[in-house]
């Protein structure tokens, strides 16, 4: 079988070399794929859409009904992720950890034992102990803030340069996760549960489907964000523009909450038993 | 509002997933009313696009407002609105199928399950309304994803199964993207109807030759064509219920159609005709897969794996109908007759045979005596729909038959029409098979837990199974009887096909 399938492979592999000399010449300005429909964008994205970055004008909205099923695939992703491992089954493991914040010490209670209240002095840890690392805490408490910032600057700052939502969102995802990984997996489902999580990743998705769909309400075609024009109190053309960044903050959310998704599961093995 | 309608097909099952989640996530009773409410929509918005399209030809739809070849356009003619009314229609059965047996598969994943299966048909059913090549890559990736984590909720084999399905699919899909990728290095254009125009002056390329040839393994493999379909036994055996009904009908035939309108729509006819003659090729495959499906079926004693491999035979049939369309004067009659009619039988069998495993936990075929008298209604639905299958009239599968057999005779492949003949042959051993043991073979002792009796499936259950059961002889006369006349001649039209019906 091995063989056969090596064969295979050089046959189809070779079928492509083929087929790809008969190339137009890199970088030809000439070839079909540089004169057909580029110089339209590249003469007209700027005048159409008032987006100065002819990526994200094409990316958003001439082709913006595309990049909402790329985002919908990603939902779907985490939809996935969720339904593989997620397990609905409680288990409470036979024994707790716990920090005593002053000390720093860990204490081990076993099931019998009587377990201390969340409070100033105890705080529950994940069941997998992690070294209290002073340092690796404290770098990150300094760091996440200007991630998270960085983060709505490559959404906000798509039109003009590289970036989106897409970029933005996974970002605002890692900066989440590691807060998760310097702290424990406890520490980042207080700070966003996974509830929040999957409204979050449901929301992003209905901001960008529901803005095509309002456009569709206004009387145009969906995702003609010229429709927004009277909502928005602008001119179609800078409507256009507007539009796309209320769909990019979508993709941002949507793109961040499954990402974040996907780190619980995964860290948890689906049960999140450290949280709940 | 019916000018949007092309748009509000595909958009109304997405938003309702969105809600399914958003809402089903705190309460599960919430998520099938939502999902319901979503594929009625689908159902309402496919009948009047096919209304509207048959009174005024062709629609078309600019999604952002943007003109075709720069913006992404959305293009339904006849065969696009035909097959738009039937994945809706399977799809809305499915749903009303999948309710209960969901409810006792996957108690605490409803949700979950639902906003999955929402957003697996708003990937088919746009597939099957988009003139953008890139758009439909991007749908297929939708409809892929979503199949692949529907299948993989099954429990025990399950997962195994998806990956198997994930990695062979994947690269399917990936076939496909070289294509695309290819034809826009040729031609610098994604829009369907651009790309016809375009293409002519450059049949003779290489590139294009080669993103054919792409394009089409990609689809064989999605459409589980013989010697590729290595991954759809173990996928449509190890998933849940209500999947194996939907993904062996609407998927399955979605993706073909996807093949079909690729093929005919961009590639042309003249292509396949003058430079490109592998239909001749194609149609052996096919009939390779015709016979080897059916010998695999019958060597199998787990029903749904049984159904599986018989898919196999009859996506060999759907194919030789693609494959000698060329050369005949029926065209792509036979080959869309067989998507419904599969569709169809094939729904109801899947139907039927998870009825049995609701019920009964029984999946093995051995230990089916006695069950005709069991499950009277489901078991029924089922022999219904073998008896259509294997070709007696006026069933569906008769009507295919006959019509591939004009076909075969008019293009002189008179090796298909024994090839035809032998499939049926197996047929009617693997079907009758089934048929003794659950009818006339004496019920053994202790076979059937619980009460005494008749035990049916719940009513939500076996309606949709008898009613496909039912459709599919009713479906026999009424292609037999001229009604769909009209719109095959216009669908073969289109294509450039001469069209005698």
């Amino acid at each position: 079988m091995r063989i056969v399938g090596l064969i295979l492979v050089v046959i189809l592999g070779s079928v492509l070399f083929y087929g790809s000399l008969a190339f137009p010449p890199w970088g030809d300005p000439a070839s079909p794929a540089s004169s057909h429909l580029s110089p339209y964008y590249i003469e007209k994205a700027m005048e159409d859409t008032s987006v100065p970055n002819l990526v994200t004008a094409v990316l958003a909205d001439y082709r913006g009904y595309d990049t909402m099923f790329e985002t919908i695939v990603i939902f779907a992703a985490g939809i996935a992720c969720i339904v593989l491992l997620r397990t609905f089954k409680e288990t409470e493991s036979g024994s707790r950890l716990y920090r005593h914040i002053p000390t720093g010490i860990t204490l081990k209670i076993d099931k019998k034992g009587r377990f201390p209240e969340d409070s100033v002095v105890f705080e529950r840890i994940d069941s997998h102990w992690v070294p209290h690392d002073l340092i690796v805490k404290t770098t990150c408490r300094l760091i996440v803030p200007f991630i998270q910032i960085f983060a709505l600057y490559v959404i906000a700052h798509g039109h003009h340069s590289p970036g989106g939502g897409f970029q933005g969102g996974v970002i605002l995802g890692a900066a989440m996760i590691i807060y998760a990984i310097a702290f424990n997996l406890r520490s980042a489902i207080r700070r966003m549960s996974e509830r929040s999580a999957v409204m979050l990743s449901s929301l992003g998705v209905f901001i960008y489907a529901g803005t095509g769909a309002l456009c569709m309400l206004f009387g145009l075609n969906y995702l003609d964000y010229s429709a927004l024009a009277g909502l928005l109190g602008v001119d179609p053309v800078t409507a256009r523009s507007h539009g796309i960044l209320i769909v990019e903050i979508g993709v941002g959310i949507a793109v961040m909450a499954v990402i974040v998704t996907l780190y619980y599961n995964l860290a948890s093995a689906g049960r999140h038993d450290e949280g709940l | 509002m019916v000018q949007q309608l092309p748009a509000i097909i595909v958009v109304a099952p997405l938003f309702a997933s969105f809600f399914v989640f958003f809402f089903g996530w705190r309460n599960k009773h919430l998520a099938f009313p939502m999902a319901m409410g979503g594929v009625s929509v689908c159902v309402v918005s496919a009948i009047a696009i096919l209304d509207t399209v048959i009174r005024q030809g062709t629609i078309q739809y600019r999604l952002g407002g943007w003109a075709p070849p720069w913006g992404i356009e959305y293009r339904v003619d006849h065969l696009t609105a035909f097959m738009l009314c039937l994945v809706s229609m399977v799809g809305w059965l499915a749903a009303m199928y999948a309710k209960k047996s969901i409810e006792k598969e996957l108690p605490e994943k409803i949700c979950l399950f639902w906003s999955l299966f929402m957003l697996l048909m708003t990937g088919l059913l746009g597939i099957i309304i988009t003139a953008d090549m890139f758009n439909l890559f991007v749908l297929l990736e939708v409809a892929s994803l979503t199949s692949y984590a529907l299948v993989a909720i099954g429990g025990s084999k399950a997962p195994l199964a998806s990956l198997r399905y994930l990695i062979i699919g994947t690269v399917g899909a990936s076939f496909y993207l070289i294509g695309i990728g290819y034809l826009y290095i040729a031609t610098g254009s994604l829009n369907m109807e651009d790309l016809r125009l375009l293409l002519p002056g450059m049949y003779g390329s290489r590139v294009v030759q080669t993103a054919f040839v792409f394009i089409f393994i990609g689809f064989a493999i999605k459409i589980a064509l013989f010697p590729l379909h290595s991954w759809q036994p173990d996928a449509y055996t190890f998933a849940p219920s209500a999947v194996s009904v939907l993904i062996s009908t609407a998927v399955a035939k979605t993706f073909v159609y996807a093949l079909i309108r690729i093929i005919f729509s961009v590639f042309t006819l003249n292509f396949i005709k003058e430079i490109l003659p592998v239909f001749g090729f194609i149609c052996w495959v096919a009939a390779l897969a015709m016979i080897m499906g059916s010998i695999f079926a019958i060597k199998q004693t787990n029903l749904k794996r049984m159904l599986a491999y018989s898919s196999i035979a009859n996506v060999g049939y759907i194919v030789l109908a693609i494959g000698l369309a060329p050369s005949s004067t029926l065209g792509l009659t036979p080959a869309v007759m067989h998507i419904v009619n599969h569709a169809v039988i094939k729904g109801c069998m899947f139907m039927a045979a998870c009825g049995f495993i609701y019920r009964y936990n029984m999946w093995d075929i051995r230990q089916f005596t006695g069950l005709g008298r069991r499950m009277p209604y489901t078991s029924l639905a089922m022999i219904l729909a073998a008896l259509a299958m294997i070709g007696m009239p006026p069933g569906v599968g008769f009507i295919t038959k006959w019509y591939l057999i004009l076909a075969a005779l008019e293009a002189r492949g008179y090796v298909f029409v024994v090839v035809i003949f032998i499939s049926t042959l197996l047929m009617i051993i693997y079907f009758w098979r089934v048929i003794e043991i659950m009818y006339i073979r004496p019920e053994k002792e202790n076979t059937f837990p619980g009460k005494p009796g008749v035990n049916e499936i719940p009513a939500s259950m076996l309606i949709p199974g008898l009613l496909l059961g039912i459709l599919s002889f009713v479906l026999g006369v009424v292609w037999i009887s001229g009604t769909f006349h009209p719109l095959l001649y216009a669908i073969n039209t289109g294509f450039g096909f001469g069209g005698t019906p």
